[in-house]
């Protein structure tokens, strides 16, 4: 599967490559929302995440083919103990500004994350930061943390000139000033964003002129826009125009992993779920493969383990077949022979056909004797509900999806199950606990050889899927749309679409 | 006529008022707030306290309801807590395109429909009259998001003759001010078409009639500008609706008007914003419900201020 995820993103890639690139011209993507700011200390969502990425780079990077790679830091070495992070920086590097790119900078950027309210994914651990010479810096962790690697590849750890930092103060940064191949233009809300090409770029100055992000919110006028030829690039094809789009001459439709996981949690603390019978009856009651088959169109996948095949520390395990029988027998053994009423709560419009697939999850579950209320609520409602404490929580299930925005298996556990996330303080909003996920997870966090954590991580998950925390449903994929005649575009699992070495064929 | 003018704008305040605590109160009866609709899934119970506190929201709500005011007669709406820019120049930079928006579809609907309906009740129970009557039903039960998307498949995407979404030159404005102004076409073309079959009934138009003008002399002259009147009361009306009712044209057209912007800012639970765009968008219905009052006046001279 990982395997298929790159050759994915790599032919889009290389079908650029097989000609010379043509130098010019402004390419415009769609997708669905504004981003919500442009300033790395502030921004939390994939399209601020694409559009900032173009601008400002950050120390690391996670290719197309999910392999962490140098950017702006040439090297890096995590401690042996796992507790201090050695960048060694890129020379004569300038951002937009003129401004030096050095150790400094990275400080400066890197204090000022420690200061951000949203930088989450980051800063609890990082302590200080010790300049050693003018291009080596080393973040000194408060305790080992071996996921840190690839959390400084995320866009959002992206760096900015620190003259700019310093002018700016408190405040937000409106125009980021970066070091990326393309230069911050215009931002028009709820319009466009615009960018431009970056003559001075230190790596592969990129051909095209300017980049244009145009903001559609509307699903129908984004597959439009892509066919009259207004725009090159689109995001968020509903799966069942696929088919279709697949036909339209000059467009080709691009399916790519993403590295979301749907889920459904069920209340770890209270009755029926206590009984780890009640939870393996419900995961054997749902039919995964048809609802991934025909309620998303093939768009997505069966989970096999609680995080995605692409995701460092996947284990494959097997998924609990189809069987209402082996579900009823559970059931019965656990004492609900007679059924037994629960209380499901779905988002809806979150997730790509999460209200239609909650529907389903009901009726396959009433065929094995559970009554299932459905409940949805509006999306920060929503969040607010699944954010109570446990005396306060009011659930028997719930659907949410997750995000392992690192890619590594630390981000897509620990805040899920571990005991010290529960909510409201994290995201582990079914009350989660067991003594053997809590210890292999932290286990695993502090275990800096990759093959070491590989194995913590293989033990755990099997862990996890015996004991049926979840009701484990499936990961999402992503389609994406493109013209013919716009080579070179990246097609990235992280919900990105990547400018970067892109030309249009004119 | 202007001593009227600034005693309706006098008690245009009270009103106001009134607006802006209704939409303090509900918004703040929502479940959900700011910070965790903002923090999202993955956030920790630290990032929402944080960007609680960064906003003021852990005091008191009558606290937070006093600064609202204190800062509202300063003029000051606050700052957006999704985007951190003031909330005036959100809410004006996005007010402007459906201002524009809004004004050109007006002017189709008024024009278009005014001239249809008086063809309607000038030559009543013709094929005329009954085609447009039909078509009228039509474009007041055809949902904007489905007109739209129809407008745009044949014109752009078929035709090739317009862009099928977003804002740039006039060509842009085409399509999204038709699917905006279709229901008010259609409204406007019915609503003259009855006012003005009860008015070339009344005994000046007979007058006028015997008296020898020409039909096209009676029905301009003597009679529309007496149905006039109804007629400016429902453009009005329709205005408002159409400031606030973009919002689905918005959507469709990827327009990046106030109608979406209060919509997304509502999802986010962005008090600051959707405070700061209703009691502008009332601002507006406020000053257009004025203009067409003192319209009154210019089109029957009988009308006075005072």
């Amino acid at each position: 599967m990982r395997k298929l995820g790159i050759l994915l993103a790599v032919a889009v890639g290389l079908m650029g490559l097989a000609q010379t690139p043509k130098l010019g011209g402004e390419l415009v993507i769609a997708f669905g929302t504004d981003p919500e700011s442009l300033d790395p200390n502030k921004i939390t969502s994939a399209p601020a995440g694409m559009v900032l990425t173009h601008v400002a780079e950050t120390l690391l990077t996670m290719d197309e083919n999910l392999e962490i790679r140098p950017l702006l830091a040439q090297s890096w070495k995590l401690a042996e103990d796992g507790r201090s992070l050695t960048l060694y920086l890129r020379k004569g590097v300038k951002f937009h500004d003129g401004t030096p790119f050095n150790a400094q900078a990275v400080k400066d950027n890197l204090e000022r994350f420690r200061k951000a309210t949203y930088a989450f994914l980051l800063f609890p651990r990082v302590q200080t930061i010790d300049i050693v010479d003018e291009y080596t810096v080393v973040l000194n962790l408060d305790m080992p943390f071996a996921p840190i690697v690839s959390h400084l590849t995320h866009n959002f750890v992206a760096l900015v000139s620190p003259k700019q930092i310093a002018e700016v103060g408190d405040k937000e940064i409106m125009d980021p000033v970066g070091t990326g191949p393309f230069k911050f233009d215009k931002w028009v809300r709820g319009e466009y964003v615009r960018i431009v090409k970056n003559p001075d770029y230190w790596g592969d100055k990129p051909y095209l002129d300017a980049v244009k992000f145009l903001v559609v919110p509307s699903d129908a006028t984004r597959l439009v826009l892509l066919e009259t030829g207004q725009v090159h690039a689109i995001m968020r094809v509903p799966p069942l125009e696929a088919p279709r789009l697949r036909g339209v001459k000059g467009v080709e439709v691009v399916k790519l992993p993403s590295v979301r996981t749907i889920y459904i949690a069920f209340h770890y603390q209270r009755a029926p779920f206590t009984d780890v019978r009640v939870r393996q009856a419900f995961n054997y009651a749902v039919d995964k493969e048809a609802i991934v088959q025909t309620i998303l169109g093939g768009v997505g996948g069966v989970s096999d383990a609680p995080i995605m095949p692409l995701i460092f520390g996947y284990a494959k395990q097997n998924p609990y077949p189809y069987d209402p029988e082996m579900a009823k027998k559970l059931l019965a053994d656990a004492g609900y022979a007679k059924g037994l009423k629960i209380k499901f709560y779905h988002p809806t419009g979150r997730y790509m056909m999460d209200a239609a697939i909650a529907q389903a999850v009901q009726a396959y579950l009433r065929d094995v004797g559970v009554e299932v209320e459905l409940i949805t609520m509006e999306w920060a409602a929503y969040l607010a509900f699944l954010r109570k404490p446990l005396e306060e929580s009011g659930f028997d299930m719930f659907m949410l999806g997750w995000g392992c925005v690192t890619l590594d298996a630390d981000y897509g556990l620990f805040p899920l199950f571990h005991t010290s996330e529960w909510a409201p303080k994290g995201s582990n909003r079914s009350f989660y606990s067991h003594p053997t996920v809590d210890a292999l997870l932290e286990q695993a966090r502090v275990t800096v050889n990759y093959e070491a954590r590989k194995a913590l991580y293989a033990d755990l998950i099997a862990f996890l899927w015996q004991d049926a925390g979840w009701l484990f449903l499936h990961y999402e994929e992503q389609i994406n749309a493109q013209r013919t005649t716009a080579k070179g575009l990246i097609h990235h699992p992280r919900e990105y679409i990547l400018a970067h070495k892109a030309w249009l064929d004119r | 006529m202007i001593q009227y003018a600034i005693r309706r704008l006098l008690l245009a305040v009270p009103t106001l008022l009134g607006v802006s605590m209704l939409v303090f109160g509900i918004l703040r009866m929502l479940p959900g707030d700011p910070a965790t609709a903002l923090a999202g899934v993955h956030a920790t119970q630290e990032v929402v306290e944080r960007i609680r506190a960064e906003h003021g929201l852990d005091k008191p709500i009558h606290l937070q309801y006093l600064g609202f005011m204190k800062d509202l007669f300063r003029g000051n709406l606050g700052k957006s807590i999704r985007t951190a820019l003031p909330v005036t120049t959100e809410v004006v930079s996005r007010l402007i395109p459906t201002l524009e928006l809004t004004a050109v579809s007006m002017v189709l609907a008024v024009l278009l429909g005014v001239i249809v309906g008086v063809i309607s009740a000038a030559k009543p129970y013709t094929v005329f009259d009954y085609g447009s009557m039909l078509g009228a039903l039509v474009g007041l039960s055809a949902p904007v998001f489905w007109l739209g998307l129809m407008l745009m498949l044949l014109f752009s995407l078929q035709l090739g003759w317009l862009p099928a979404a977003g804002r740039g030159d006039f060509r842009h404005l085409i399509l999204p001010s038709v699917t905006l102004a279709a229901s008010s076409v259609a409204l406007i073309a019915r609503f003259t078409r009855s006012t003005m079959l009860e008015v070339l009934r009344s005994e000046y138009i007979a007058t006028a009639r015997a008296k020898g003008l020409r039909e096209s002399r009676v029905i301009l002259r003597h009679a529309l500008s007496n149905a006039m009147i109804p007629i400016l009361t429902i453009i009005g009306l329709r205005f408002g609706a159409l400031l606030s009712g973009a919002v689905l044209t918005e959507n469709v057209f990827a327009w990046p008007g106030v109608g979406r912007l209060v919509v997304d800012s509502i999802s986010a639970r962005d008090y600051p914003v959707v405070q700061g765009a209703v009691l502008m968008i009332a601002v507006s219905f406020v000053f257009i419900n004025l203009v067409v009052d003192l319209l009154y006046g210019v089109v029957n001279p009988r009308i006075r201020y005072d």
